[in-house]
Order: structure tokens, then C-alpha cells, then sequence
């Protein structure tokens, strides 16, 4: 059977050698070596290099290796997680709009009730209760600068 | 003798009540600060500047300088309890420190990087009062081929970061060194990586990287499951709360390691405390008897960087009050209210302004100890922050997250910037790529290659300038570094072999 | 901490207002005036703007509070953008470096420039001063450019970045004498002046700030200034003209901008709050402690000063070979 890893590296391999040779592109527009010593491409060259070689490196090694008994990739599990992240986003492109305590309220009121599956008794108090401390904390007493939307 | 006269005199200055509570009122600050990411030790001097000029400059100066090595010591705690680095250096702290906060054992971490800190932060302090001047001479010494060398070094300690496949962790390591080239070109002014975006100017800051990706990627990996178990096993009873003798007796080596290394990287003005902390971590791992512990949750993986970044603010002292060379953002600041309040660092100020001198030197000593005092209550105290449920946990973390990388830049396009590294390191958690070597090839990389650049402008293209004696030395160690493991694996198969032919 | 200070603030905000309202006369600012800067707390500009802020309240000379506003990024870029966005808010004055001026000629990413920004006075221009070790042969300019003519490349120079006025005194000096030195970048002032004590480097451009205690404690020694006139620190060297090199030398200047389209009373306020400042014992003291040079200059000046300054930085890229991109 495919283990998940394998099939992991093959793909995330693939994706490095792109961007290595992504690099490779950029910095072959910009000087390597100028009359002072190394230019801009310089370094981009060898790490993009190297990057692209051993990440070709690393797709052969899927196709040689055996496959290692791993656990199967759960989905249930990963749309959890990029659901968590996508609401993350979401609060962050909210935050710009309706500044940071709204965005942030929702925020934990989505992974407590949502994601943890909280009743709402728990769920509405901590998304209330938690932008109000930051706000205390952070604002009032440190001074330091909370994200401000169009309404506060 | 003059320097116990000096340093006597110094107490006298450092005892009288009115330092004592600028001593007291620096410190907190400092550990409160160091304890909340984002918000630096710097940024905090700053803002707090014009106030000191009511007050009387060696006092302002004994608060400002607590606040700076404080923060040093607070800098752990969200390090080990939510993996989310309180302070640059504090990102190695993460490594082990984390993980023995997953096997219950946050009292014993945090009580050691608070002990680890005492020890080396006091030994940085009495090698600045002993050695300061020849020492600065030492530190002129080191220019940019030294710091390539120094770099190298640093690099070559990916090996010891591996884990199980060195291909990914060089991988991981590369798309740091990617991420640390974005940005102007110092040398020819070119951008680099920048995709046409204002904000990458000046390149990605690295606290935004650490909190996006050991932060946020461990906050995804957890709430992959239907039902988020409470975040962290709560240690049980006082014994559970600090660290044990035998703990104590494992951290020996640790604790010499972290104040000699983050000494010595602190008399470097081009080299910072997060440098310190990976040398002395990835030294400890390379001269330990158990170094597959390491990651999985080693207590000298946490005493030597913290004692690192402790005993590196002692050395960061040296070039500036021998030489008035600041070598990071926060020295420099010291250095403009040294001269704000009248004062002139440089080679002559330990002679023109002994009372300011000597009574810092003393208020270190003091602060230090009250640094330990007030951190091992606080140990119980953070233990019981574990106490919360996972759900409402994760809220606060990515809460604190937000506000720690928007105090940093205060812009929104790096708040996105997180996003995108939260879910890089969620990725990488999933993949199997370690994340350590990632954030050290974007602390290092930005520095290699400008040290290796200078070197050549300074030789006018000649390569044989790296090999002057100090590089030639630290480019041997990286070079055994590298090739040691690549013989162990060769004996290894060696080994394989000769069994399979008996 | 920030409690209090609201409070106070609320109080003078009222008086402020019924002030104004009274007095019906020139416009005042009635609520916290942001001062936007490029750096983060601590650098440069954020530096100055607090001791600005601390000045202006020392002296009374605001009716409002002022408070600094860190927009770092993209060398100016950011926080050029941020001050754009006020659009017309008379409540938002900026600080900007000569960094501003120079930045986008080599960069195109920066959308937003010094140009669509408003002048409204300059401050401070920034002196510098050549300096060598003090065992250097050196001891005048003249000896060191002899030697980089003819031993091209040989002598080293540490500065900031390439774009930085380091680099454009070198450019320029080689241009009008034919000599040639290597000039090598460091990241921080800490770094070049370690680099110079060090004797990895020969020469470097340094602020008399700086180069105070090293000259005083013997380390290192000044022989030539980048300055108009000759500087009260410094007697004995001469300025560059004097010593015969009559080349750009490209002022580092300081000095405050306004959103584009701020009303017209209110950029006369702040150019006349500015003008005021200058003249108080604080304002001279903070000159002379931190051996700047005044250079205070009018909205209309500032405009043409930074038009020149652009002008010279354009014609010195281009010469050294660095790509201007507008």
C-alpha cells in the first residue's frame, strides 16, 4: 500500500523543485558574480540549485523506497484543520472591516462552538469575554497598537 | 583591587532604594514583556524613553537595562507553554520546550530555563566586570570573514537538527535561506522576491515565521480531531513543579555551554542572541550522550539556549560600553539614551562614568537574582494557565499570535503573511519536514551571505581571505560537522555488510 | 498608563475647542496628532519623533498631544503609503528621511512617493565626516584618494547600503578625481565603525555623533567633513570644498510631510509650529547635543530642496551604475 508520507514527499518534492527552479529563474536575471565580489544571484543560484536537486532527490526516493506502514491519511482530519485555518483567514480579512474584537470574537466563538463542539452557554461568554481581556491588556494597559477596522 | 573597589562602590550605588525599585520596575516589566510574543525588550525602551528623562539617568539606565535582559527570562514561558516563541531567541526554547510540556512536565521547563537563565545570566555579568576590555579587542578582531566561517558553522548544525531524513531538513533549511534573501539587496540595491509588494522591502521578519509556523501549525495539527483533549497535561503536585536533582545534574554541561557560547556571540556585535541559542543548542546536542532525546523533549534541550540568550545580553554590554558599538536593535537604543542623558559610551566611559558603570554592573547581579525569585512562583502560576480547556486554549493562542506579529509591523498585510505561515508549518507538520532547520536558515542565511559578500569586497575577490586563521578553524568544525554523520552512516552499511558475509 | 493620559487628553481636547471656538482665529489641531515615521521604536526617525513629541509638550508649544506612529517597511515605503491614505486629514503629519527620496529611484515596488506627498518644513540636515583609524597614514583626504589613484582598488571603505550617501560621496570623489577604493556594506553603524577600528577597512563616512568618543578617546581621527560649514566638534578638519573636492555631496535631510491633500490652514500650522520649535533653548540644545546642523526650510523650499536632492541622487546612480527605475 502507499503509505501517505510517500505520497506526501512525492508531490511536496515535486512542488520544491518547482520553486527551485523558480529561484533559478529570478536569479539568473541578476548579476552572479560582479566586480566587487558575488552579485545578487549569487546565493540564490546555489541554494536553488541545491534545492532542486535534492528535491528531485527526494521524488526518486518515493519511488524506491518501500512503502512504510503509515497511518492513512485521515480527510475527516484534514478538513478540520484547513477549515480552522480558512476561518483563521477569514478573521483576518474581517479584521480590516470590523477591527480586531469583532473579528476575534467570532473567531473563538467559531473553534468553541464549532470545532469543539461546546454548547452555546460556553461558547458565547469566551467569545466575548476573551476579545474584552485582550482589549484590557493589550490597548489599555501595554499600549500597544490593536488592528482597527471602520468601527473600531 | 581596583575592581572590587569599583564593584563595591557599585553596590553602594545599586543598593540605595531608589535604584532598588528601578531595579524592581525594570525587571517585572521586562519579564512581562518577554513573556507576550511580539512585543520586544526594544520596542518597550523606546517607548518608554521620554519618560526617563525625570528620572536620574543611573536609575533610568539600571530600569531600561532589566528590562532588557528580563525580557530574556519571560522570553520562555509562552515558548514551553503554547509554542509560540515570547522572544527571538526564544525560538530553540520551543523545541524541547514544548515537547516537555506535552509530557507534563512544563513545571520542571520552565523552572529550568528560569535557573539555566540565573546561572548564565550571572556569568555574563561577572565576564563583563572582569573582561570587558580585552574582550572588545576580540571583538574587533571578528569582522566578516570570521562571521561567514561563524555562520557556516551554523548552518552545519542542520545536521544535528535532522531528525530521520536529512533531505528534508536540508530542504526545510533552503526555503529559509529563500525566505531570508527576500527583500532589498543591500549591496546593489536590488529586489529580490519582493513579487512586487511594497511591504517585502524589507524583507519577511522572522518572529512572523517562527510564531506562523510553530505556533499556528501546531494550533491546526490539534484541532484535527473531533474532540480537542485538554491542551497539555497539568503537572500534579509540587514535586512535579521543578525541575528535579537529576535533572539539575543532566543540565551540567548545558549550563557551561549557554553562558560561555551566548557570551561570546554577545561580544559580536553582527551576531544576536538567536544565533547564540541555536549554537548553544545544536553544541549540546552534538556532546550529548542521548542526543535522540533532543526534540522530543530533552530538559538540556531548554537550559542551554535560555541560558544562551541570557548570557548574550552580558556580552551585547561589552562593545557598548567598551567600544559604544551596539550590536542589535536593542543595544542601539541603550546606546541613544546613554546619550540622551548626557553620557558618552565608548573606550572611555568605564573610566569618565564609573558610578554608571559599576552600579549597572551591580543592579545585573541583583536584578538577576530577583529575576529568580520572582520566575520560580511564577512557575506554579503558568502551570495552572494549563489548567484551561483545549478549546478555549487555541482562541488565545491565535489571539496572542495576532497581536504579537501586528505589535511587530503593524500592518495588516503581515497578519496575512501569518496565515500563510501557519499553514506552511501545519504542512510541514503533516509532511514530516522538520521546522527547525527552516527557521535557522532564514536567521542565518541573511547574515551568511552578507558576511560572505564583505569578505570579498574587502579582499577584492580573493577567496584565501576566508581562510585567515579564526574561519579556517569554525570552517573545519562545520566541515567535520558535516562529514561525521556521513561516516557513521558509512560504517554503518560497513557494518551491514561485514555481518551479512560472517 | 494610557487611562490617564485619556482623561488629560479629554480635558485639553475640551479647552482646545472651546478655544478655538472663542477665539475663532487660526486653526489648531483639536484632537492626538499622529506623527507617522518609517522605522520601528527605536530607529532614527522614530527616535527623533519622540524627542520631538517630548519638546513640543516641554515647551508648550501644542495645544493637543502628539504621538508617533511606527509604519515600518520597504524603506519608507510603508509608511509613505500610510500618510497617503489620510488623504486629507489634518490630524496626520509625517517625518521623512532623504531615504524617501532615494528609495523609489531604485525600487519600483513603492506605489506611493515623497512626490505625492505635501511639504511642509524641513528640520534637520544630518553632517558627516570622513574618518580614519588613528595609526592611518592618512592624514589628509588628499593622501588617501593619492593612494586609491594610484593603487586603484587596494583601499576599502565600509558604508551602508549601496544606495546610501556613503556610497554617493565615493562615487562622486572617484568621478571628479579618477581614484578608485573598494567600498564594502554593512548592515549597521556598529558594524562599519567595528569594521574601521578593526583595520579591516581604511576609511569610512561616519556621523560626528558617532565618531565623538573614538575621536576623544584617540581611536580614530576626522580628516575631512561633509558639511557646509566647518562643525564646532570639529575645527580642524576641512569641509570638502576646502579641501579642494567640490562634488555632491548629497544632504541627509530631516523633515516633515503632510496627506496630499490636507487642508491648507492646518499645513500653515504645522509649518509654523516647526518654525517656533526651532527657536526654543530645547530644539538648540537637542542641535548641538547630537551635533546635527539646523536646516529648517519652509513647505516651498522643502519642495525644491527635495527636487534637487533627487536630481543629484538620479545623476549619481546612473554614473555608478545603479538601475534607476523612475
Amino acid at each position: 500500500m502507499y503509505g501517505f508520507v510517500r505520497r506526501g514527499d512525492f508531490w511536496s518534492g515535486l512542488a520544491l523543485a518547482g520553486l527551485g527552479a523558480y529561484i533559478l529563474s529570478e536569479a539568473s536575471r541578476w548579476t552572479y558574480m560582479g566586480e566587487d565580489g558575488p552579485g545578487p544571484g549569487f546565493f540564490p543560484m546555489w541554494y536553488g540549485g541545491a534545492m532542486v536537486a535534492l528535491s528531485l532527490l527526494l521524488v526518486a526516493g518515493t519511488a524506491l523506497k518501500q512503502a512504510r506502514p503509515g497511518k492513512a491519511p485521515s480527510i475527516p482530519e484534514l478538513r478540520r484543520a484547513l477549515t480552522c485555518w480558512v476561518a483563521f483567514a477569514a478573521c483576518i480579512a474581517l479584521m480590516k472591516v470590523v477591527g480586531f474584537m469583532v473579528a476575534f470574537a467570532l473567531l473563538s466563538w467559531f473553534i468553541v462552538a464549532v470545532m469543539a463542539r461546546q454548547p452555546q452557554k460556553v461558547a458565547l461568554p469566551v467569545a466575548i469575554v476573551g476579545p474584552v481581556i485582550f482589549y484590557l491588556l493589550f490597548d489599555l494597559a501595554l499600549d500597544v497598537q490593536l488592528p482597527t477596522g471602520l468601527w473600531f | 583591587m581596583e575592581l572590587l573597589a569599583g564593584l563595591l562602590h557599585g553596590f553602594q550605588v545599586a543598593l540605595t532604594p531608589a535604584a532598588l525599585m528601578m531595579c524592581v520596575v525594570g525587571v517585572v516589566l521586562g519579564t512581562v514583556i518577554g513573556v507576550l510574543p511580539g512585543l520586544g525588550p526594544s520596542a518597550t525602551i523606546a517607548m518608554l524613553l521620554p519618560l526617563t528623562f525625570k528620572l536620574e539617568p543611573t536609575g533610568a539606565m539600571i530600569m531600561l537595562a532589566g528590562i532588557y535582559y528580563g525580557a530574556k527570562y519571560g522570553g520562555s514561558t509562552t515558548s514551553i507553554l503554547l509554542n509560540v516563541p515570547g522572544e527571538s531567541s526564544s525560538v530553540v526554547t520551543c523545541i524541547d520546550g514544548y515537547q516537555m510540556a506535552r509530557k507534563g512536565r512544563a513545571g520542571p521547563a520552565l523552572g529550568m530555563a528560569a535557573i539555566a537563565s540565573f546561572i548564565a545570566g550571572t556569568f555574563g555579568v561577572v565576564a563583563l566586570m572582569l573582561v570587558a576590555p580585552p574582550l572588545a579587542r576580540l571583538s574587533l578582531a571578528f569582522s566578516a570573514p570570521e562571521y561567514f566561517a561563524l555562520m557556516v558553522l551554523g548552518l552545519a548544525m542542520v545536521v544535528l537538527l535532522a531528525g530521520e531524513s536529512l533531505t528534508k531538513a536540508l530542504l526545510a533549511m533552503f526555503v529559509g535561506l529563500w525566505i531570508a534573501t527576500m527583500g532589498t539587496d543591500l549591496f546593489s540595491a536590488t529586489s529580490r522576491f519582493t513579487f512586487g509588494q511594497a511591504e517585502l522591502l524589507g524583507g519577511i521578519d522572522f518572529i512572523i515565521v517562527a510564531i506562523g509556523v510553530f505556533a499556528l501549525g501546531e494550533v491546526l495539527g490539534a484541532l484535527e480531531g473531533e474532540k480537542p483533549a485538554e491542551v497539555l497535561p497539568v503537572p500534579k503536585g509540587w514535586r512535579n513543579l521543578m525541575p528535579t536533582w537529576d535533572d539539575m545534574k543532566r543540565c551540567r554541561f548545558a549550563f557551561v555551554n549557554g553562558s560561555l557560547v551566548g557570551f561570546f556571540i554577545g561580544i559580536l556585535p553582527g551576531a544576536g542572541s538567536t544565533i547564540a541559542s541555536f549554537m548553544s543548542y545544536g553544541i549540546e546536542k552534538g556532546f550529548s550522550k542521548h542526543p535522540e532525546e533532543f526534540g522530543h523533549g530533552a530538559i538540556e534541550g531548554v537550559a542551554a539556549p535560555e541560558g544562551a540568550n541570557n548570557a548574550e545580553t552580558g556580552g551585547a554590554l561589552v562593545p557598548l560600553l567598551t567600544l559604544g558599538i551596539p550590536g542589535s536593535n536593542t543595544t542601539a537604543i541603550l546606546l541613544a539614551a546613554l546619550v540622551l542623558w548626557g553620557f558618552k559610551p565608548g573606550p572611555l566611559f568605564i573610566q569618565d562614568s564609573p558610578e554608571l558603570f559599576w552600579g549597572l554592573v551591580a543592579s545585573m547581579y541583583i536584578g538577576n537574582v530577583l529575576l529568580l525569585i520572582l520566575n520560580l512562583p511564577l512557575v506554579a502560576v503558568f502551570a495552572q494557565l494549563l489548567r484551561i480547556p483545549g478549546y478555549m486554549m487555541y482562541p488565545l493562542v491565535l489571539g496572542v499570535s495576532i497581536v504579537g506579529v501586528y505589535s511587530v509591523s503593524s500592518s495588516m498585510f503581515h497578519l496575512y503573511l501569518l496565515a500563510g505561515f501557519g499553514l506552511l508549518g501545519y504542512v510541514m507538520r503533516k509532511l514530516d519536514y522538520p521546522s527547525a532547520p527552516l527557521v535557522l536558515g532564514l536567521v542565518l542565511g541573511d547574515s551568511m551571505e552578507k558576511a560572505l559578500r564583505q569578505s570579498l569586497m574587502m579582499s577584492g575577490g580573493e577567496i584565501s581571505i576566508l581562510f585567515r586563521p579564526i574561519p579556517s578553524v569554525l570552517l573545519a568544525f562545520a566541515a567535520l560537522l558535516l562529514v561525521v554523520p556521513l561516516f557513521k552512516k558509512f560504517n554503518a552499511v560497513r557494518v551491514q555488510v561485514i555481518d551479512k558475509e560472517a | 498608563m494610557k487611562l490617564a493620559a485619556m482623561a488629560v487628553r479629554a480635558a485639553v481636547g475640551a479647552a482646545a475647542i472651546a478655544a478655538a471656538a472663542i477665539a475663532h482665529a487660526d486653526w489648531a489641531p483639536t484632537k492626538t496628532v499622529d506623527i507617522i515615521v518609517h522605522t520601528g521604536p527605536g530607529g532614527g526617525n522614530d527616535l527623533l519623533a519622540r524627542a520631538v513629541v517630548t519638546m513640543i509638550e516641554k515647551e508648550k508649544l501644542s495645544p493637543v498631544r502628539m504621538q508617533v506612529i511606527n509604519k515600518p517597511g520597504g524603506n519608507g515605503a510603508v509608511a509613505a503609503a500610510a500618510i497617503y491614505e489620510k488623504k486629507d486629514d489634518p490630524h496626520t503629519i509625517g517625518f521623512i528621511t532623504s531615504v524617501w527620496i532615494a528609495g523609489p529611484l531604485t525600487t519600483s515596488e513603492a506605489k506611493i512617493t515623497v512626490h505625492d506627498l505635501k511639504p511642509i518644513a524641513g528640520l534637520i540636515l544630518e553632517p558627516a565626516v570622513f574618518a580614519v583609524r588613528a595609526d592611518s597614514p592618512f592624514k589628509t583626504l588628499k593622501d588617501f584618494i593619492e593612494v586609491a589613484k594610484a593603487k586603484p582598488g587596494t583601499l576599502k571603505q565600509s558604508g551602508g547600503s549601496v544606495t546610501s550617501r556613503d556610497n554617493i560621496v565615493r562615487q562622486s570623489l572617484q568621478h571628479a578625481t579618477g581614484a578608485k577604493w573598494q567600498f564594502v556594506s554593512f548592515q549597521g553603524g556598529g558594524e562599519r565603525l567595528a569594521a574601521l577600528l578593526g583595520g579591516h577597512v581604511d576609511i569610512m563616512v561616519i556621523e560626528p555623533q558617532e565618531a565623538g568618543e573614538q575621536v576623544r578617546a584617540g581611536k580614530i581621527r576626522v580628516i575631512a567633513q561633509l558639511t557646509e560649514k566647518r562643525l564646532a566638534g570639529y575645527p580642524d578638519a576641512p569641509t570638502l570644498k576646502e579641501a579642494g573636492y567640490d562634488v555632491t555631496t548629497t544632504p541627509q535631510i530631516r523633515a516633515v510631510v503632510a496627506p496630499p491633500q490636507q487642508p491648507a490652514e492646518a499645513s500653515a500650522y504645522y509649518e509654523k509650529l516647526f518654525a517656533k520649535l526651532k527657536d526654543t533653548p530645547s530644539w538648540k540644545k537637542y542641535i548641538h547635543d547630537n551635533q546635527l546642523e539646523e536646516g529648517f526650510s519652509t513647505g516651498p523650499e522643502l519642495k525644491k530642496t527635495i527636487g534637487q536632492i533627487e536630481k543629484e541622487l538620479r545623476e549619481v546612480y546612473t554614473q555608478a551604475g545603479i538601475k534607476v527605475v523612475r
